[in-house]
């Protein structure tokens, strides 16, 4: 691999990474730009470096349009939802991988395939039982169908790192004595904590940033951050300044959390390289 | 399916139980939680959905059409175009979003300085919801102060400024170009972790029989990482095949249907059209899972691993 | 045993008298969050009326017009939807099955006939027709000055003349008209219409809505042309497709500005606000004027009157009464002369035009003085227009049409074949 930088030149290789940083960071650093500047200022010239740094404009967002609110729904919500997706879909899939038996790829299949159905039409039928069960309108409803909605990637992804462990450890573990439940719990879990943690950050980013769902089943108290943004996008006077604020409020949160668990990540993942 | 998708020693002769039968306890207790809400939550409404597809729903009363339904689906031009958009998009996109990933993984792989940041760097856009991705690019595609038609302008390439979103023939390209610009980094992100998780023996292998990178690139890592790259592959399609709030935020199906998505199509008929009809928009949902079905087993089928991979 | 009989007297008292006093909450869903002063008018409203009647608590909740639509279809799809809420005569979808209350018993000798008769389903009036509007061709008055271009006492300029004042605007760089199609799906189709209502007259132009008049036909096709030669000079400003509605009214008059705007008489609710919060600056002079006259018109005069925001109940409300009392509170020539000074757009009201006075008595002046004598056709095409025409005609006429991504063969052909079944 090392010969491969040689042949390429380092320049070559630096150039094209420093443009394709540019191309996928630069937005973003725009939008970053633009959430310390009014709108008015924005309008003048969009692309300047913010002269004066408004950071009152987070205190505006935070407070003045609800955000805490939101902020918090979205806390809640999210966490509950991917701790029970981690927990029963590992469980599930633990299940499927080590197991053989009648049924077993059949009912696989039938979650699996629950992926690829669109929400758009679910979402009525969804809205109807949440009505019914006196879910609708709750924390605890959108928290359900959320986990609904990702148990088949969850399990999915867990399935396929499960099925690969290798199957002396678990005959071992047999040999000794241990109930099915400790070996799920000692010997399938600690191994794939790779895929799980990429479980919890897949889960996390998209239920954080999920739309749909909650526009439908949620009421102006029960709101999420994605639904909050749309508060500064009256019609009148796009706050291209504030809505940048509240993107920024949005993003910071899942990128510090991906920074956190990435490190995690990688270090299980280099560790497992070398056998 | 799993066969299919990693290349994992025939499970037989590895995770044969020691007992006879399958202990039915466990196993019921593993999976009753995940079916429990797998049947309230989804496999009720699918089923309520089939049974909409036959019947003309409304709010008091449901009235049994037969395939009427489908018949006028398979009349439905605004519904194909709407097809062809989604598998176009679909098709594209993880050509695109997996070459460029597999490339930037070697990148890193390479042991270049400062990866932890790229690493990052790379990766915020798939952590940015739909809504966000959806509001900067409108802003990025504004014909007079974004970003896109300002670079060109600033590097004398002026002549060629669009309305990026506003022209029927170039609003599809651009939007997959967008999310090419958000899952590319998350693909590297994985690509990266199945190259670190190969066994080292290997690549050190390969090094010593003197191979030129391109040779151990396509001889050795790829076919290695290949389940990773079926993976990511399903996984986008599937994701393009379902794609709906993008396109909401910033062309709502525009311009003349040309990024129209069946999501948004169903959308419309069972939101926007004047109808409360359900029956038909659930038509559309049951024809769409067939064909997205059809795509993914084509998909894998495709993928499929011809010999087995022993390290 | 006297006591226990006494004892059940006061009881029965005590509980008859909280049923008559009984608390009756009524919930109410609106468009109009972002538009202040509809908003005030309505919150004014709802403040008088539960002045008046102490045991109506009313809980409103605001609203973006896309938002509520797809809020309201869920909710009553499954039952559970508000009281009151806001809805526009195209909505025929409600009245098809029988979600909404009949409301006879308002007082519809306050109300126009013609307003009566757009909310009309079989027989029954089903919606309180609160906002009318019609189309106005909007112009920066110091702007055309300074193009050189004089208004006639008609109102109206010639084809011809308005060709003119495109390419002189363009001559100095300003954008002959802003419009934008955004988030609407109506905008864009006006300068279509308008032109085809007048060439055509109101029973051909009724017949071609309804399919039943081919799009191929010449008056139809030279009209497409007409226009499109407008669109070709660069009549509207480059970012058409996705400006918003809110965002046109600020191209207009604030930034950059535009000559002309062509937009429902709903204008005054957005123009009308201080300038911080999207409305006129200071000193800005806006005129009104007629859509220019199409070469041999059949009907010059004929132009679009729509039936906009009003109000329906839910027939499933508990209740009934209450509702249609706070609807008929609206009925009152006082009400809507209120609403026409303060939030100076047309209403199905009737009002005292006698006694019209207010801040903006100047500009409803205009806009009277612009529909003077018109003949009007009832509805936006948009709002006659059901299933698949109307979503071709949306998206050719609205959209792609007026942003010149489409031929007019093309537009003429897919109009055409979308009435085939």
């Amino acid at each position: 691999m090392k010969r491969a930088i040689g042949l390429l030149g380092r320049g070559g290789l630096f150039a094209v990474v420093a443009l394709y940083t540019a191309f996928a960071a630069g937005p973003f650093l725009w939008v970053a730009t633009m959430s310390l500047r009014t709108t008015s200022e924005i309008s003048i010239d969009h692309y300047a470096w913010p002269a004066k740094w408004h950071w009152e404009k987070f205190g505006q967002a935070w407070f003045n349009s609800n955000y805490n609110v939101y902020f918090g729904n979205s806390l809640i919500v999210v966490v509950s939802a991917v701790a029970l997706l981690t927990v029963i879909g590992s469980m599930a899939a633990h299940c499927f991988a080590r197991y053989r038996f009648r049924g077993n790829r059949a009912l696989y299949f039938i979650v699996f395939s629950a992926i690829i159905f669109p929400p758009q039409i679910t979402i009525i039928a969804l809205f109807q039982i949440l009505v019914q069960y006196g879910l609708y309108n709750t924390l605890a409803g959108l928290a359900l169908v959320y986990v609904a909605v990702q148990l088949p990637l969850t399990v999915y992804i867990l399935e396929t790192f499960f099925a690969r462990i290798p199957g002396d450890l678990f005959d071992a573990a047999r040999i000794d004595g241990y109930p099915e439940w400790q070996i799920f719990w000692k010997v399938s879990l600690p191994i794939a904590l790779p895929a799980i943690a990429t479980a919890v950050i897949l889960n996390t980013i998209l239920l954080w940033n999920e739309f749909l769902y909650a526009v439908v089943i949620t009421d102006e108290s029960k709101r999420t951050l994605p639904l909050g943004i749309q508060r500064f996008m009256g019609d009148q006077l796009e706050d291209v300044g504030m809505i940048a604020t509240g993107l920024m409020i949005a993003i910071v949160p899942v990128v510090l959390i991906y920074a956190f668990f990435s490190e995690k990540l990688i270090q299980g993942m280099t560790a497992g390289a070398v056998k | 399916m799993a066969s299919l998708v990693a290349p994992t020693p025939p499970r037989a002769a590895s995770t044969a139980l020691r007992v006879d039968r399958p202990p039915w306890g466990a196993i019921v207790a593993f999976l009753l939680p995940a079916f429990t809400v797998y049947v309230a939550f989804t496999a009720y409404p699918v089923l309520r959905t089939l049974w909409n597809s036959v019947r003309t729903v409304l709010p008091r009363n449901a009235e049994f059409v037969g395939l009427a339904n489908y018949a006028a689906l398979a009349r439905d031009d605004l519904f194909w175009r709407a097809v062809q958009n989604t598998f176009v998009w679909a098709c594209v996109s993880p050509l695109a979003e997996v070459t460029i990933g597999l490339l930037l993984a070697l990148a890193l792989y390479a042991r270049i300085p400062g990866r932890r940041f790229f690493r990052i760097a790379w990766f915020t856009p798939v952590l940015m919801s739909y809504i966000v991705v959806g509001i900067i690019w409108v802003w990025i595609y504004n014909y007079d102060w974004g970003a896109a038609n300002a670079l060109l302008r600033a590097v004398g390439l002026g002549a060629y400024v669009q309305a990026w979103i506003g022209d029927p023939r170039v609003a599809l390209p651009s939007l997959i170009f967008v999310t090419t610009w958000m899952w590319t980094g998350f693909n590297m992100v994985v690509l990266l972790a199945a190259m670190h998780s190969l066994p080292s023996e290997v690549l050190e292998a390969a090094e010593l029989d003197n191979c030129g990178w391109a040779a151990k690139l396509w001889h050795v890592v790829i076919p290695l990482i290949r389940p990773t790259i079926l993976n990511l592959v399903v996984l986008s399609f599937i994701g393009k095949m379902k794609i709906f709030d993008l396109v909401w935020i910033t062309t709502k199906g525009g311009p003349l249907w040309s990024t129209e998505t069946v999501s948004t199509y169903l959308y419309k008929r069972a939101f926007e059209w004047s109808t409360f009809d359900l029956g038909y928009p659930s038509t559309i949902a049951v024809v769409w899972f067939v064909i997205v079905l059809a795509g993914v087993l084509g998909l894998t089928w495709l993928f499929r691993t011809r010999e087995r991979l022993e390290y | 045993m006297r006591t226990l009989r006494w004892l059940v007297a006061v009881l029965a008292v005590t509980f008859a008298s909280a049923a008559l006093g009984q608390q009756v909450k009524l919930t109410f869903w609106s468009h109009w969050a972002a538009e202040k002063i509809k908003r005030d008018f309505v919150e004014e409203a709802i403040r008088r009326f539960e002045a008046a009647h102490p045991n109506v608590k009313i809980e409103a909740t605001w609203y973006e017009k896309n938002a509520l639509y797809a809020a309201l279809k869920t909710a009553l799809r499954a039952g559970t939807g508000p009281d009151i809420f806001y809805a526009e005569p195209d909505q025929v979808e409600y009245m098809e099955n029988g979600l909404l209350l009949d409301l006879s018993p308002l007082d519809w000798s306050g109300i126009e006939p013609w307003a009566k008769q757009i909310w009309t389903y079989k027989g029954k009036p089903y919606g309180l027709p609160l906002e009318a509007w019609t189309i106005e061709l909007y112009y920066n008055k110091k702007a055309l000055a300074d193009l050189g271009v004089t208004v006639p006492a008609s109102l109206q300029l010639s084809a011809g003349s308005f060709t003119d004042l495109v390419k002189k605007a363009r001559a100095k760089s300003m954008t002959p008209m802003s419009l934008g199609v955004g988030d609407r799906p109506f905008p864009g189709a006006f300068l279509v219409h308008e032109a085809l209502v007048k060439k055509l007259g109101l029973e051909d132009y009724a017949n071609l809505l309804a399919g039943k008049l081919s799009w191929s036909d010449p008056r139809v096709v030279d009209t497409l042309k007409l226009v499109r030669s407008w669109t070709e000079a660069g009549l509207l400003p480059t970012t058409f497709t996705t400006l918003k509605l809110g965002e046109s009214h600020t191209y207009f008059y604030a930034n950059p500005g535009a000559a002309t705007f062509l937009m429902g008489s709903f204008y005054s609710s957005r123009a009308f606000n201080p300038p911080d919060k999207g409305g006129e600056p200071a000193g800005f002079q806006v005129g009104i004027m007629k859509y220019p006259a199409v070469p041999q018109g059949a009907c010059e005069e004929c132009r679009t009157l729509a039936v906009g925001g009003s109000y329906v109940v839910n027939a499933g409300t508990k209740n009934p009464r209450e509702a249609i009392e706070f609807l008929d509170a609206f009925v009152d020539p006082a009400m809507a002369n209120r609403w026409l000074e303060n939030v100076v757009v047309q209403t199905g009201l009737k009002a005292d035009l006698s006694k019209i006075g207010g801040p903006h008595a100047a500009y409803l002046k205009e806009l009277f003085a612009a529909d003077a004598n018109a003949k009007y056709f009832f509805g936006l095409p948009n709002q006659r227009m059901q299933g698949k025409p109307k979503e071709v005609f949306t998206q050719v006429f609205n959209n792609a049409f007026p942003a010149g991504t489409i031929s007019v063969e093309d537009a003429v052909k897919q109009m055409n074949a979308a009435y085939a079944r």
